[in-house]
């Protein structure tokens, strides 16, 4: 085939059905049968309805977490969940998350590539760039992993568990010595080999629910004295050492003094589950990716009637993947 | 890439790849800017940020479709037959954050409700609906 | 009209296409042996027999545990030992009495496989999957499918999903009991219920290798409908049957996902412990951790299915009875284009009035308004497509055929099924009538019986297609008529019941003192589903002895019918057309044209037909 060969001219896949000289011998209108009247073989055609019911699936997702995320009185800022950047740094808010979708979308160009140098029968080509693309999907995939460990492990993020929220009004975190001047006591216990110090009104039981901190973040810096506004992100400290939650006391200007509370579990069930199943595409897409690699490098493509219209069909699901991070991206990371 | 020579179109695709990235890097930075990180004190309005962001989004998702996954260059039909359906998807996302709404505003009532003390020295007047609520109905 | 003379050999190989199909068939790599013939066949005509008859032996046990769940609720105080051997511990036998009772929890079990079963197994693959795979190559003048190896695909994750339901009525906690719905918490909390533990994991299970089936499937025939139409087959020319096929192949393709998103966040809700669609709440006493989820949101999700899923069952079932009602009337179908356009309409309509469903839910009234006027809106359309079967049998020349008679009788059962939808559209009437055995009548006689007609009269017309033998006609009249009085005996009634707030999936009304004076009215519903059931029994050993005993086919075309499935070899192989592919020059209908009695596709127009066509444009 010449360079310029548009794709629209692929000749029909092998076999019986499609075949070149049934369907392309006769004029007439498009859709007066012998002919495909989208002139898209029917391999294709699968494809794109296939991507179509795929993302029906997607938005029955993306709608049930509108809905949840309509139904709760507070949300978390993405902006404050989503700070953290490899070695080690803190608020830096959606850098990483930018630095992903770079990634997706370069392996996007590189496959857009393989399938032009498909469509010149250029089988290093596509497989250069198919390797290429294989390469962006799994740095993809290993940001993801980094990105969920760092959630889990490191914030204390699960999916019945959400330790960020936002105030519903404002005030000032509490020091020890004010909270214990607030008549709590003082209490301190072992767990995991480690001390944790809290405060409880007298008579309470030491459960979870009673127990008061002092405000710290994961770096062991002490936040109390600290004021903030209303709507104001907020994260609930999970203590590596002794493997608790550290909801803080706070002040309201009334004087009252108040705890931070969780906020909707939802939030990390949703994160985790969406784009767990993003995730599971776009790995099954480097599966996919890899097969039709070696089909590539196995010459199996280069003398088929349709050529590498292969390679062209896990572009179109590889897009896809791509087309849905916009919408995972846009509401999870930007709304 | 129909009526695209080869070079031409591998230029065109380098060319989306930075549309895309800058077109990303607008949303970041709207979310940055608009909430206060960059510029102190200077904020966006909320639904200004919110219908930017999506709308950007939706030329992403648009030029993913049309560039990248060479709907442009199919026949008009195939890409109604595709993109139309999710039409389909308008009203859903309409009635499903319109329920979730609901159930909001349905359990901050409850919790209201909850939080009310009743005032005992009302006696009962033996009828279902008392008055006095029906006036503050109104 | 010079018509009348035309020999379909000569016009087929004259006319036709030559698409070289002996050259790719030397000895045809498909079908080698018994195994590649039969059984992983990728013949689009064997997968269909497959579909049928995998859906029957599903509709088999569906009815039956229909029929023990019938004798609780009309019998509530007579024994049920004599199907202890069957049901095992599900039946408590009274050591002093010998009474035998069927375990409460079981009766759930079964009320939910047998709507599962029945919506899922037999009305959607059993009809859509069948009549899909059959038709729609032979009528658009395809050698196969699209993809021959993912229609074969579509049929064993069909069959799998069967596997894992089957395996699943036998788990010592019983199948999934929460309704063929599964609404949570019964499906979200394993401990909620009997059933809702292994049970509703291994439904989850199926059903969504279900949904692969039906993803497989439905891309196949909308693609091999846009692509492989033989020449002349403008999508305007196409049978009615076609159209049907398509468009709920594409409604399966937008609806179906979104259950899979439901059932996976289920699947989350149960293992993971997150709180998608449960809030608050107690079991056994004990508060459990799920707060801020919304039950609700699977109600929408559900529907969001559920409601086109309902049509998927009912389009096939119309296409078919359109099909043999123009056919048998010896007349074209009234109002052809407002046909398809109905179609198009209900499918655009069937995405937006899930929620009426859920009325009775707490959905909140301004969005409940709206789908109140859309639900009502569907009224249009399928009144329109009534008005055209009426219409397409009013001065014809009717052939009372078994065929023939099932597809009026579905007319018949969708008026009045139909019309009780209007009711229940009606937010405010739906909340009294929602739950109880009104809506149990209204789709059972809408849905339910109205599909199984459609099916039957696809199953007795296309029989002489599948088999090359005819169906027995009289056992085949019996069969109509007593399912005809049969149905309506079991299921009018209910209206009244419904009226009159009885709820549905009760185990028993007889302690009620409000619902007491119905017991004989049970009885009388409960009598009528077992004559019912008997008559299918009669249906399936016609069907089997007429595969090998049936009269046999002597003509192509024993109807006299004018679609390209007739223009095929009596026992055609795969590939279905030995030589060229027959061209197509005129629509499906031409029945009555001109005094002539009917007028094959592929007969080429006469000049001055074609005079007139060009009139028209
Ligand atoms: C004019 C047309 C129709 C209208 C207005 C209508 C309306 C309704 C409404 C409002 C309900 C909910 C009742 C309730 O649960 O309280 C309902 C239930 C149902 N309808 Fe229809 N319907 C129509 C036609 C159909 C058709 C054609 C089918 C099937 C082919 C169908 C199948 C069903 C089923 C299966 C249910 C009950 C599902 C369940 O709760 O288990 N309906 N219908
Ligand atoms: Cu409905």
């Amino acid at each position: 085939m010449a360079h310029d060969t548009a794709h629209t001219d692929v000749i029909p896949e092998q076999g019986h059905l499609e075949h070149k000289d049934y369907m392309d011998s006769h004029d007439g209108p498009a859709w007066g049968g012998g002919k495909r009247p989208f002139k898209a073989s029917y391999g294709k055609l699968m494809m794109w309805y296939f991507l179509l019911s795929d993302a029906f699936t997607f938005a029955g997702f993306l709608i049930a977490y509108g809905a949840i995320r309509f139904s709760m009185p507070t949300w978390p800022v993405p902006d404050h969940v989503f700070s953290a950047f490899p070695g080690g740094f803190h608020g830096w808010p959606l850098i990483f998350v930018t630095v992903m979708t770079f990634v997706l979308i370069l392996s996007s160009v590189t496959m857009v590539r393989a399938v032009q140098e498909g469509h010149r029968r250029n089988k290093r080509g596509v497989m250069f760039w198919m390797a290429l693309t294989i390469i962006g999907g799994a740095a993809f995939l290993g940001c993801q992993a980094w990105e969920w460990n760092t959630m889990i492990n490191e914030e204390g993020v699960t999916v019945t568990k959400n330790p960020f929220s936002t105030h519903l009004q404002g005030g000032t975190y509490l020091t020890g010595a004010e909270i214990e001047g607030a008549g709590f006591e003082k209490v301190m216990t072992e767990t995991h080999g480690k001390t944790a110090t809290y405060y409880l009104e007298p008579g309470a039981e030491d459960i979870e629910e009673n127990r008061l901190f002092v405000k710290q973040n994961h770096q062991k810096e002490v936040l109390a004295g600290e004021s903030f506004k209303e709507e104001d992100p907020y994260l609930i400290t999970y203590n590596h050492d002794t493997h608790l939650y550290e909801p803080s006391a706070f002040k309201t200007p009334d004087g009252s003094i108040h705890k931070e509370a969780f906020g909707p579990i939802a939030f990390g069930s949703l994160f985790f589950f969406i784009t767990g199943f993003h995730g599971f595409h776009v790995f099954s897409g480097v599966v996919f990716l890899l097969i039709i690699l070696i089909n590539v490098a196995s010459g199996l493509y280069h003398n088929r009637s349709n050529n590498y219209e292969m390679v062209e069909k896990i572009g179109l699901y590889w897009h896809f993947v791509d087309l849905v991070w916009v919408f995972v991206f846009l509401v999870f990371y930007l709304l | 890439m129909a009526d695209l020579s080869y070079e031409d179109s591998k230029k065109l695709v380098f060319k989306g790849m930075a549309l895309l990235a800058v077109v990303t890097l607008i949303e970041v930075a709207i979310a940055l800017v608009g909430k206060g990180y960059v510029i102190e004190g200077f904020h966006l309005p909320v639904w200004l940020m919110y219908i930017s962001m999506i709308g950007l989004s939706l030329y992403k998702a648009y030029f993913i479709v049309y560039e990248f996954m060479h709907m442009k260059y199919e026949v008009k039909g195939l890409a109604m037959s595709v993109l139309l359906p999710t039409g389909l998807l308008v009203w859903a996302v309409i009635a499903f954050f319109n329920e979730g709404n609901s159930w909001n505003q349905r359990r901050t009532l409850i919790k209201e409700k909850n939080a009310e003390t009743i005032d005992d020295t009302r006696k009962s007047t033996g009828s279902i609906i008392d008055l006095k609520d029906v006036k503050n109905l109104n | 009209m010079s018509v009348v003379n035309y020999d379909e050999d000569v016009l087929i190989k004259e006319q036709g296409f030559d698409d070289h199909f002996h050259d790719h068939h030397h000895g045809d790599k498909y079908q080698s042996n018994f195994i590649t013939t039969y059984i992983f066949s990728q013949d689009h005509k064997i997968i269909g027999k497959q579909f049928l008859i995998t859906g029957m032996i599903w509709a088999i046990i569906g009815a039956g545990m229909s029929i023990i769940f019938r004798l609780q609720l009309g019998f509530p105080d007579d024994s049920l030992t004599w199907i202890k051997p069957l049901l095992g511990k599900w039946i408590t036998v009274n050591e002093t009495t010998g009474i035998g009772t069927l375990a409460p929890e079981f009766y759930y079990a079964l009320v939910t496989m047998h709507g599962t079963i029945l919506v899922f197994f037999v009305l959607t693959a059993g009809l859509s999957g069948t009549f899909s795979n059959l038709l729609i190559p032979l009528q658009i003048g395809a050698r196969d499918m699209a993809s021959p190896l993912l229609n074969m695909l579509s049929y064993w994750f069909f069959f799998i999903a069967g596997v894992v339901m089957f395996c699943s009525l036998f788990l010592s906690t019983g199948p999934f009991a929460g309704g063929w719905t599964a609404y949570p918490p019964l499906s979200a909390l394993p401990q909620a219920s009997d059933g809702s533990g292994a049970g509703m994991t291994m439904w989850v299970a199926s059903l969504v290798l279900f949904v692969v089936s039906v993803l497989l499937g439905g891309v196949n025939y909308i693609t091999t409908v846009l692509n492989l139409r033989t020449k002349g087959m403008t999508m305007w020319r196409m049978p009615l049957t076609i159209w049907a096929f398509l468009i709920t192949a594409i409604l399966g393709l937008l609806s179906f996902p979104v259950l899979v998103s439901a059932l996976l966040l289920v699947m989350c809700d149960r293992g993971l412990g997150t709180s998608f669609f449960l809030s608050e709440i107690f079991v056994g006493g004990e508060a459990l951790n799920h707060v801020g989820g919304s039950p609700v949101l699977y109600q929408h999700l559900f529907w969001f299915l559920g409601h086109p899923e309902v049509y998927i069952i009912i389009l096939p079932a119309m296409g078919l009875t359109s099909e043999v009602l123009s056919v048998h009337a010896r007349k074209p179908i009234f109002g052809y284009k407002a046909m398809v356009f109905s179609i198009l309409a209900i499918a655009f309509l069937s995405f937006i009035v899930w929620a009426h469903h859920m009325f009775m839910s707490g959905v909140n009234p301004f969005i409940s308004n709206f789908f109140v006027i859309f639900t009502l809106i569907i009224a249009v359309p399928s009144a329109v497509k009534v008005f055209n079967w009426i219409a397409t049998l009013y001065g014809g020349n009717i052939r009372f055929v078994s065929a023939m008679l099932f597809a009026m009788g579905f007319v018949s059962l969708f008026i009045s099924g139909g019309l009780t939808g209007i009711f229940l559209g009606n937010a405010a009437i739906d909340i009294q009538m929602h739950d109880t055995y009104f809506v149990v009548a209204h789709f059972h006689i809408v849905m339910g019986i109205a599909a199984f007609f459609g099916m039957f009269a696809g199953i007795y017309h296309w029989f002489p297609k599948m088999y090359g033998r005819f169906m027995n006609e009289t056992l085949g009249r019996i069969h109509f008529w007593g399912t005809m009085i049969g149905a309506y005996a079991i299921f009018w009634p209910m209206h009244y019941l419904g009226m009159a707030g009885v709820p549905r999936r009760y185990y028993r009304f007889d302690n009620f003192e409000t619902f007491s004076h119905f017991s004989q009215m049970n009885q009388f519903i409960t009598i009528a589903a077992i004559i019912v059931f008997f008559l299918q029994i009669l249906f399936v050993v016609n069907f089997f002895v007429s595969i090998w005993k049936g009269k046999r086919v002597t003509t192509k075309n024993p109807w006299g019918a004018t679609t390209l499935e007739w223009t095929t070899p009596i026992d055609a192989g795969h590939g279905n057309w030995p030589g060229n592919i027959p061209a197509v020059h005129r629509w499906a209908y031409d029945y009555g044209k001109d005094g002539v009695e009917f007028i094959p596709q592929i007969v080429p127009l006469t000049d001055e037909e074609k005079e007139n066509e060009a009139d028209l444009h």
